[in-house]
């Protein structure tokens, strides 16, 4: 936005000043104008840190509400923090709570969360340049095969998938026709027991309207939950497919 | 016998796209005393270490897994029409490390962990598979709670969860960095 990589004079400092957009969060920034400033973090000068801290958000000119939300966020946090320890206390215990604790041990945990970052990021150069094979094993037909299930989160997308297929056909069909769960249900073991299994992609495809798809998907997700019927991908990128469970094959 | 055996251990190796786990080579090779098995998958690893080629076996994600050696890896791109393997991003790193640390885990906790919200890389993780949805916490709105997956073992070539950084590795790394200013 503004000059945000130069020296900013009201700091008084020459050191280097960086883009908010750097950052990952707030609690990224206050960590980094801590290890600046050499600050003992647990013994953070609230005041110090507050003003420094502002300094980087008045560098926006305009506040993006969706991204600095979270940085005026704390920045309240640490004004608040302030204010209880300007406030005059009615009695002083030994044991009462720091009004830092918060934030220490929040900045702590994240602290840490960064350093397993940065040990896994490595981790992660050193396994990208080994490749593993990824051919998907070879299926065989007919049987009831040990391959595994696959995620309600894969069913999910293969559906949203097929509905934004099916909205750009752009289907002005107005139909009247309601449909019940449960002869949706029936209508599914019906043609699972004839056909033995159900192909999601065909399946949905062959539906007409949205609200038959959407009825049906839900059907299908309500007999999975009762394990009346299982949905397994035999390779990777290849179609979902349905079977009826053994025990329900009467 | 042996020889024989750790040649059938290694086909079984072969034809593994995910980490194929001792207990696994057990349960298909029943004819095998598991001693047996033990020390033929000992002889195969022996073989692949002591006589580096093209592939090695790697321990991740609890079992074996073949893969290139990684100085190989500008020829196998090329081959491959690869310019470079995508890496995390930061936000999806954070997330990942924020999840792994304490899952189970729902949406909002890791947001508070991170300062951020995490809606966006969450999303990211799921559709790389290196989180799954393992259910729905019992709370009001009844969120959903989130793991690390197996994908996410071999991602990292971390052989289970209790090899992720420990407490000693990061501290040892917060003092380096201390150190530096």
């Amino acid at each position: 936005m503004n000059n945000t990589g130069e020296t900013d004079s009201s700091i008084g400092s020459s050191e280097y000043q960086v883009n908010l957009d750097v950052f990952q969060g707030p609690l990224d920034l206050l960590l980094f104008l801590i290890r600046k400033k050499k600050i003992d973090i647990h013994d953070i000068p609230i005041a110090t840190i507050t003003r420094e801290y502002l300094v980087y958000l008045d560098k926006k000119e305009r506040i993006n509400l969706e991204r600095e939300a979270e940085f005026l966020l704390v920045a309240a946090l640490l004004i608040y923090i302030k204010s209880q320890m300007l406030l005059p206390r009615e009695r002083l215990l030994d044991d009462e709570e720091d009004p830092r604790q918060v934030l220490v041990d929040r900045l702590l945990e994240y602290q840490k969360i960064k350093a397993a970052c940065a040990i896994l990021r490595q981790k992660e150069a050193d396994e990208l340049p080994k490749w593993k094979r990824d051919v998907p094993p070879p299926h065989f037909m007919g049987e009831e095969l040990d391959l595994t299930e696959i995620s309600l989160f894969n069913l999910a997308e293969a559906f949203f998938i097929l509905m934004k297929k099916k909205e750009r056909e752009n289907i002005q069909i107005i139909m009247g026709k309601e449909y019940s769960m449960e002869e949706k249900m029936n209508e599914i073991i019906e043609f699972l027991k004839e056909n033995h299994y159900l192909d999601f992609t065909e399946y949905f495809e062959s539906h007409t309207t949205i609200e038959e798809a959407l009825v049906s998907f839900f059907c299908l997700l309500e007999l999975i939950k009762a394990r009346t019927v299982y949905a397994i991908q035999e390779t990777l990128f290849q179609t979902i497919k349905v079977w009826l469970r053994k025990e329900s094959r009467k | 016998m042996s020889i024989q055996l750790s040649n059938i251990i290694e086909s079984l190796l072969f034809v593994s796209a995910e980490p194929l786990s001792t207990e696994k080579i057990k349960n298909v090779l029943t004819e095998y005393s598991e001693q047996e098995i033990e020390k033929s998958i000992d002889l195969i690893l022996e073989k692949y270490t002591s006589h580096p080629g093209g592939i090695q076996i790697i321990r991740t994600g609890g079992g074996y897994l073949f893969t290139t050696r990684s100085e190989h890896d500008p020829w196998i791109r090329r081959l491959l029409r690869v310019n470079r393997k995508n890496k995390l991003s930061s936000a999806a790193l954070e997330t990942l490390s924020t999840i792994a640390y304490h899952q189970p885990i729902t949406l909002a906790e890791i947001s508070a962990f991170r300062g951020v919200d995490a809606t966006h890389s969450l999303k990211t993780l799921l559709q790389k598979k290196l989180v799954k949805i393992v259910g729905r916490k019992k709370s009001p709105g009844k969120p959903l709670i989130y793991r690390t997956s197996e994908r996410f073992l071999t991602y990292f070539g971390l052989d289970s969860l209790k090899d992720l950084p420990s407490q000693e590795e990061i501290s040892k790394l917060l003092e380096e960095e201390s150190d530096e200013d």
